[in-house]
């Protein structure tokens, strides 16, 4: 007993000891998930906004000469993980702002947030989140101040899809209504969009089919695909991860299923391409920024004010420059960049750089896009009764014309055997009453 | 055993008493009451983080001893014990919400509720025994969970479900100083409750059916009867453990409670030792503290080339899982008998000090 | 009713439920010499199928070459693991072997997923044609090969224990320690050869899995599958732990079928199997086949 105690005593005293030290810098919690049922997206996305941070303290000098402190945690998609987590980092750190991840965890954490004051830029892009205000009076959703993200939510991007989807068919020349399945983990990051998008698919005539589930981990999914070619399903919506979702596209391509899939933001990207191969071919998926790291790195395309930035970023983790960054990556960027201007923001008008500053600088601009990433990053427009940031949907085509087994995703996306294409930009109405769902 | 003995000179019992006594020697409780003094004295002198470890030391250590009465003492294996913990958890965090129940009562309650669950699973696995039973409770585990998954009006479906932090005549535990004394109360109890559990008819039977099931049962101990109240009572602990789990992170969700979880309980109870009450908190404390060790050596060896070269920085969680995995191994192979054993080695040697020979 | 989907379903199940048969015979091989319940099995599909990858990709190996190397590895990784790990606890009681299995297991999961990454990585294409049709359902032809493999290895084990020294001695082993010891039956080696057949096995169960599905840490959860096929087959059952895996393969597709047509419920799927696994516990511990145990005083 006596050797237990005086450790913890003696760890204690380094605790107290450590902040002294630490004092001008400015703490940043950042929740990744590097090993959980998401990492397959996680990876990247966390790369991206722990390089962005690096590079804003090695070459901006941080915000106004404080350097960020950014403190990184990997949780393994375990929600009670990231909010034991939280309250080490409210007890220990006193973080002002966090950088964080799914869509359990984001929710579980709104009510902590908002008590603490605490700015929580997530990867999650659950509709509930843009709620600020609390006004929709919808069941289960309660306002969330304090919680930001960057792109279309979920139910929007599917909203947009559906309607992509309506022209779709009615350019195809289909006949009858078009039937649409929603598919996914039970779990609330896919369950997210879920009722938006059905409501939505029967407003706009479509045929609704019973939801398929299929789990979050890779897996044998011939049995859905067997379903979902029983039912006749033309539009199909994945909500979980790339890495499951390869999975389906794969046993759907063996079982000789004819859909249309849709995949959400995290659902589709260079590595599921690979993974997927050919079964990936034809999937639409909504992207975040203005563009893809194929654009970015070209030779003599044309070049925006935020490809050079983007790429010494990069550089960061890959100082030979040859990675490809995948669309992920880019997102990861510009979530990190807008909470380092909202801190800017803070900084400047008087200094103190805390959670409610930070909150009133992602309101201080319209059309806002981080200084430095034009080009990159989308307009956002943030008001404090209404987080939905942007409206505009950007709709991709994966395609796939080959073997992508041998070789790296910058051999193959380079070759052109991979491929992702704009196919349209659907610009939603801010309607009020899809607020908060 | 005698070289292990407090009594330097020999054992002169001349009492049942003394043969049952929890604290051999004087100094052995006074040594407990100091110890409790300390502990109490704890949030005012370390810090949050400290303090937090501390609690979960203290709640894994309730559930790990629920679970060494079920294994340790009645030789019954479980592959289910977080599924338990997390009925504990939700039957709090559902007595509250949706009877309005005060939060120091739904504690004590959701234990009672654990426990009938456990009895109802208990009661067909008396019938089980060794790798069967094993089997069972694995399947139970994925059973529960998928439970858990699926009835939102007691668990808040996949979502979860928040809590309320413990208030007591109006003074909110809601901080990790306060909430500790909580704890700290719970683990004194818990712990003197199986201590002398162990000492009456029930506990030396629940050792006999260990021991030797068919010789109990010729002895006339109801094997039936001993196996499903031993499965109630580490339901029990585990189901208070899981509940004081709800109101200190003020959230729960199904994801917590699954079968990962379920082994860190065995490795607690492997590690700290079989059939060990002070090996359960041990056992826990190693588990608890145990990642933040491998996250030291991480941050340590940080830009560092061995760093670099293994990925070390983007594979904390990976290490962390092979930690414990290679934690519980080598305990099995080198010190299978726990750090209750080791720590009894321990004590002998400085007591015989310098002459241990 | 919808006869066309539920035969392919069963088609599927057949197909999915001979693979289980698979890794339940290699499981079931450990259990009968060494008393061993390995709950470490499905790594042992997880460290074969990413093994064989790294060969194919890494090392550009023809197929036949990548998959021998595999195999190779497979039957030193069983050794290695039976020698060190699991022969200093003879004589534990069965807590100790399990946990050191399920140690074992979340050892190997982690370190897969360190060595390897987390994203699923496909084959390269191993046959000419992908998939054929049988009965309406598009079937890999990998799937086929798989049966075809499953068969032989099925009759390779019945000759090896009916015929072949070794298998005579395993058998006498699993019957009696003692008495195939004082037979000249070294009983240490045929733990040491149980582990390293049971690991090459399951190692190409895994690289089947893989080919279809792509590699990935979803594999390690064929492990915890075997668990309902060798319950409802009989722990120390060869012939049962096949027929088991069918039965958990159509189980699993037909629990689907229902949930699709009727329930809604969503994960039937992944969850029926458990339930049959507790019924047969409770009816029949002993299985279908399994010896039943006579205890004596």
């Amino acid at each position: 007993m006596i050797t237990r105690k005086t450790l913890l005593a003696a760890a204690g005293a380094l605790a107290i000891a450590a902040p002294a030290a630490a004092q001008d810098r400015i703490p940043v919690g950042h929740l990744m998930d590097n090993s959980g049922a998401t990492s397959d997206v996680g990876l990247p996305y966390g790369e991206g906004v722990r390089d962005a941070l690096q590079w804003v303290n090695r070459t901006r000098n941080g915000i106004n000469g404080r350097p960020l402190d950014v403190s990184g945690f990997d949780y393994g998609y375990a929600a009670p993980r990231a909010v034991s987590q939280y309250q080490a980092w409210t007890g220990r750190n006193r973080v002002v702002a966090i950088q964080g991840w799914g869509t359990a965890d984001t929710e579980a954490l709104v009510r902590f947030v908002t008590r603490d004051r605490i700015p929580y830029v997530s990867a999650s892009y659950s509709a509930a989140l843009t709620d600020a205000a609390g006004r929709s009076g919808r069941r289960g959703v309660e306002a969330a101040p304090f919680n930001f993200f960057y792109g279309p939510s979920y139910s929007d991007a599917l909203r947009a899809m559906l309607q992509w989807a309506k022209q779709d068919w009615q350019a195809r020349g289909g006949q009858g209504t078009p039937k649409y399945v929603h598919m996914g983990a039970n779990h609330p990051y896919p369950n997210s969009p879920k009722e938006a998008g059905e409501a939505l698919a029967r407003e706009l005539g479509f045929e609704v089919l019973p939801a398929i589930q299929f789990a979050l981990t890779p897996g044998d999914y011939t049995a859905q695909c067997l379903t979902l070619r029983q039912q006749g399903a033309n539009y199909a919506y994945l909500g979980n991860t790339a890495g499951s979702n390869i999975s389906v596209l794969r046993a759907c391509q063996n079982a000789g299923v004819q859909v249309q899939f849709m995949g959400n933001v995290w659902g589709m990207d260079e590595n599921a391409m690979k993974a997927a191969g050919q079964a990936a071919n034809g999937v639409v998926f909504p992207v975040r920024t203005a563009a893809t790291w194929g654009e970015i790195t070209a030779q003599g395309g044309q070049a925006q004010p935020g490809f050079e930035t983007v790429q010494a970023i990069s550089r960061m983790s890959d100082t030979t420059g040859s990675a490809w960054r995948p669309v992920h990556y880019l997102a990861g960027i510009c979530s990190a960049m807008l909470m380092v201007e909202a801190m800017e923001h803070a900084a400047q008008n008087g200094g103190q750089v805390t959670g409610e500053r930070i909150r009133e600088g992602f309101y201080a601009r319209q059309n806002w896009v981080p200084r430095g990433f034009e080009g990159v990053c989308n307009p956002s427009n943030f008001a404090p009764d209404d987080h939905r940031g942007t409206l505009r949907v950007a709709i991709y085509r994966a395609r796939v014309n080959g073997d992508t087994s041998q070789g790296s995703v910058a051999e193959l996306m380079r070759a052109g055997t991979m491929r992702i294409e704009p196919v349209t930009t659907i610009e939603l109405d801010r309607r009020r009453d899809w607020l908060g769902w | 055993m005698a070289t292990l003995s407090l009594h330097p000179a020999g054992d002169y019992r001349t009492s049942y008493r003394a043969d049952t006594t929890i604290f051999p020697t004087r100094n052995s409780r006074i040594a407990l009451w100091i110890g409790i003094a300390v502990l109490c004295a704890c949030p005012l002198l370390l810090g949050r983080w400290e303090l937090s470890l501390m609690i979960n030391i203290g709640i894994m250590g309730i559930a790990a001893l629920g679970l060494n009465i079920l294994v340790g003492f009645t030789g019954q294996i479980s592959i289910g014990h977080a599924a338990f913990f997390g009925v504990g958890a939700f039957a709090s965090a559902w007595l509250h919400d949706a009877f309005h129940v005060p939060v120091w009562a739904a504690i004590p309650l959701a234990g009672v509720i654990t426990a009938i669950v456990g009895l109802v699973f208990g009661a067909p696995a008396a019938r089980l025994k060794g790798l069967y039973l094993a089997i069972a409770t694995l399947a139970a585990q994925f059973i529960l969970e998928d439970f858990f998954a699926r009835s939102a009006w007691f668990t808040g479906g996949v979502a979860g479900r928040i809590t309320e932090p413990l208030t007591l005549f109006g003074f909110a535990f809601d901080r990790e100083e306060s909430y500790f004394y909580v704890v700290l109360f719970c683990v004194v109890v818990m712990f003197a409750g199986a201590a002398n559990l162990m000492r009456t008819r029930d506990g030396r039977a629940l050792v006999a059916v260990r021991d030797h099931y068919l010789s109990a049962e010729i002895m006339g101990i109801n094997l039936a009867y001993y196996r499903t109240l031993s499965f109630g009572i580490s339901s029990l602990y585990a189901g208070i453990g899981g509940a004081l789990y709800a109101h200190y992170l003020l959230f729960v969700s199904v994801e917590a409670f699954n079968i990962l979880f379920s082994i860190q309980f065995l490795g607690m109870v492997i590690i700290g030792g079989l059939g060990s009450i002070s090996g359960s908190l041990m056992g826990a404390a190693f588990m608890v503290l145990l990642p933040e060790v491998v996250q030291g050596f991480a941050d340590l060896l940080a830009d560092s080339p061995v760093d670099r070269a293994l990925k070390i920085g983007a594979s904390i969680s990976y290490l962390r899982e092979m930690a414990v995995g290679a934690a519980i191994v080598l305990f099995l192979i080198f010190e299978p008998d726990g750090l209750a054993h080791r720590w009894r080695l321990i004590k002998a040697y400085w007591k015989l000090y310098p002459y241990s020979h | 009713m919808d006869f066309a989907l539920l035969l392919q379903l069963t088609l599927n199940g057949l197909i999915v439920g001979a693979l289980y048969g698979v890794v339940a015979m290699s499981f079931v091989l450990i259990y009968k010499a060494s008393q061993v319940v390995n709950f470490a099995q499905g790594e042992f599909l997880l460290v074969g199928a990413w093994v064989c990858w790294w060969f194919l990709t890494e090392w550009q190996l023809p197929f036949w070459m990548g998959f021998l190397f595999t195999l190779a590895f497979m039957t030193l990784f069983g050794l290695v693991l039976q020698v060190v790990v699991l022969r200093p606890l003879i004589g534990e009681p069965v807590i100790s072997v399990i946990m050191a299995t399920i140690g074992l297991g979340i050892f190997f999961q982690a370190l897969m997923k360190w060595i390897f990454g987390v994203f699923a990585k496909p084959f390269p294409p191993i046959f000419e044609t992908e998939r054929v049709s049988v009965l309406g359902l598009e079937v890999q032809t990998v799937y086929l090969a798989s049966l075809g493999i499953s068969l032989l290895i099925m009759l390779g084990f019945a000759w090896f224990f009916t015929a072949s020294k070794h298998g005579l001695a395993m058998r006498a082993t699993a019957f009696d320690q003692q008495v195939a010891q004082s037979l000249g039956v070294s009983v240490p080696k045929v733990f040491a050869m149980s582990w390293a057949i049971s690991a090459v096995v399951s190692a190409v169960a895994g690289v089947v899995v893989g080919v279809v599905n792509g590699v990935s840490s979803a594999l390690s959860f064929y492990g915890i599958k075997v668990f309902p096929a060798v319950i409802l087959g009989g722990l120390d059952s060869v012939l049962g732990a096949v027929l088991g895996g069918i039965i958990v393969g159509l189980l699993e597709n037909w629990a689907h079928y229902i949930d699709s047509q009727w329930l809604n419920w969503g994960n039937m799927f992944q969850i029926a199997p458990f339930y049959a696994l507790v019924l047969i516990l409770l009816i029949k511990p002993y299985g279908l086949f399994g010896t039943r145990n006579i205890e004596r005083v």
